[in-house]
């Protein structure tokens, strides 16, 4: 059994002309310890793709599964629990500081300071961002608040990270270094399934392609997709 | 008696222009630094892993033959001393100036090989079907490409700076390619799409009017 698994997803935005298709019968199973990253442009479905991954909204066709669990009936369990959704904004109101912002979402979970201020410290220094809990994330540069913003979703201990566009800012250098991080946080065994407009940010993932809502690419981590090539007829 | 020049233009003359792919990459490591015979091969499997393939030890020698003959490498004077004498070479002015062509002419063909393959798609303009399971295909290589290029900081080996900024420039060129490679996958795919859905279209006429 897969830790993620979309089975035949499909989800669509407004009615009659405006209708949209955001996601044609996607299918995707992810395990535990795996990088999968999505390369697709705007618009192609790839933020509705992790925002049903995360349970934030529910298909109109198919399932979302956790550990074989359907999301649309256990959603309040996951997020923030078992899924840690990666966000890179940070809001004033839950605090000033870094380190603030790690603890608030802690506390909110009933976890007792001494042990939220641990766990945030132990995600900062995993993230390679220690340095960065005494500053404001306004003082942040943009490969500073990806390491933060997982570090926030890394205090919750989830067991599958979900990222959009880890790499979108950052330069050339610190580029690679946040690939690296998902990949180490991959071998750790954590799921992380991002996505991404860059193909240079697919480098130690599995890649796929998601294309005007439909998804191209190895959909498990095992099976190559076989697609024979079928005798012309004359 | 003929010199050495006179020589070598007989050798570029007779056998034509250089081919192997094995012999450039090992003038190109003779150009990053003068060296002997064993230690290019070491040299070459390290540098050229994955990418060309040295048949064996046996094969430096015979090339470093090749490219003394052409006048694109010579030995260093006096590196025959001591009890195993091992000769070292280094790259001729004209063995840079050679290297160099040979490493434009690659582009273009790089340029030209893109090209064919879109022609010879074309083909399938009447079974867009087809086209369209060889551009998944050519999608999938594409991602694979792309997933396993590897991150400079993975590299393995001695991290000098030379194989540091070798490791950067082939995973960055690897990984940009792919950036204009997967929206070329995309655009195909559209097209030959069209392509099919009017064919179906046309089909379905057919059937109604008969």
């Amino acid at each position: 059994m897969s830790l993620l698994e979309l089975e035949n997803v499909s989800k669509r935005y407004g009615r009659g002309l405006k209708e949209r298709v955001a996601l044609r019968d996607v299918s995707l199973e992810i395990e535990a310890g795996e990088l999968v990253t999505i390369w697709g442009r705007r618009r192609s479905g790839r933020s509705t793709l992790l925002r049903l991954a995360a349970g934030v909204e529910d298909p109109d066709h198919g399932v979302v599964r956790l550990d074989g669990r359907n999301l649309a009936e256990r959603r309040c369990e996951m997020l923030g629990g078992d899924i840690g959704l990666c966000r890179k904004t940070f809001s004033a109101n839950e605090g000033q500081y870094v380190l603030e912002h790690l603890l608030v979402g802690q506390l909110a979970r009933g976890i007792s300071p001494s042990q939220a201020n641990d766990r945030a410290w132990e995600a900062l220094e995993r993230t390679g961002a220690g340095n960065t809990a005494r500053l404001t994330p306004t003082e942040l540069d943009a490969g500073e608040l990806v390491r933060v913003a997982i570090a926030r979703a890394l205090t919750l201990q989830p067991r599958l990270l979900l990222i959009d566009e880890p790499t979108i800012g950052v330069d050339v250098l610190a580029r690679d270094d946040i690939l690296q991080l998902l990949a180490s946080l991959a071998a750790d065994g954590l799921a992380a399934l991002s996505t991404t407009g860059e193909a240079t940010a697919l480098t130690g993932a599995r890649a796929l392609q998601l294309s005007d809502g439909e998804l191209h690419g190895r959909s498990t981590r095992d099976l190559a997709p076989v697609v024979p090539l079928r005798r012309m007829s004359a | 008696m003929e010199d050495n020049a006179a020589v070598q233009t007989r050798v570029k003359r007779s056998a034509g222009p250089m081919q192997s792919a094995v012999q450039w990459a090992l003038l190109g490591l003779v150009i990053e630094r003068p060296s002997y015979g064993y230690e290019l091969a070491q040299r070459f499997e390290t540098a050229y892993d994955g990418m060309l393939h040295l048949s064996g030890i046996s094969y430096v020698y015979t090339a470093l033959d090749t490219l003394q003959r052409r006048g694109l490498i010579e030995e260093i004077p006096g590196s025959r001393g001591g009890r195993q004498p091992k000769p070292r070479y280094r790259a001729t002015t004209e063995g840079v100036e050679s290297y160099k062509e040979r490493l434009t002419a690659q582009i273009q063909e790089d340029f030209r090989r893109s090209r064919l393959f879109a022609r010879q798609l074309a083909v399938f303009a009447h079974q867009p079907e087809a086209a369209l399971e060889v551009i998944e295909r050519y999608g999938d290589a594409c991602l694979e490409e792309a997933s396993h290029a590897r991150l400079p900081s993975q590299q393995t080996g001695p991290a000098d700076a030379i194989s540091g900024l070798a490791a950067r420039l082939v995973s960055e060129e690897s990984r940009l390619s792919m950036e204009a490679k997967l929206p070329w996958v995309e655009y195909a795919r559209n097209e030959f799409r069209a392509l099919a859905a009017s064919r179906a279209r046309r089909l379905s006429r057919g059937h109604e009017s008969a």
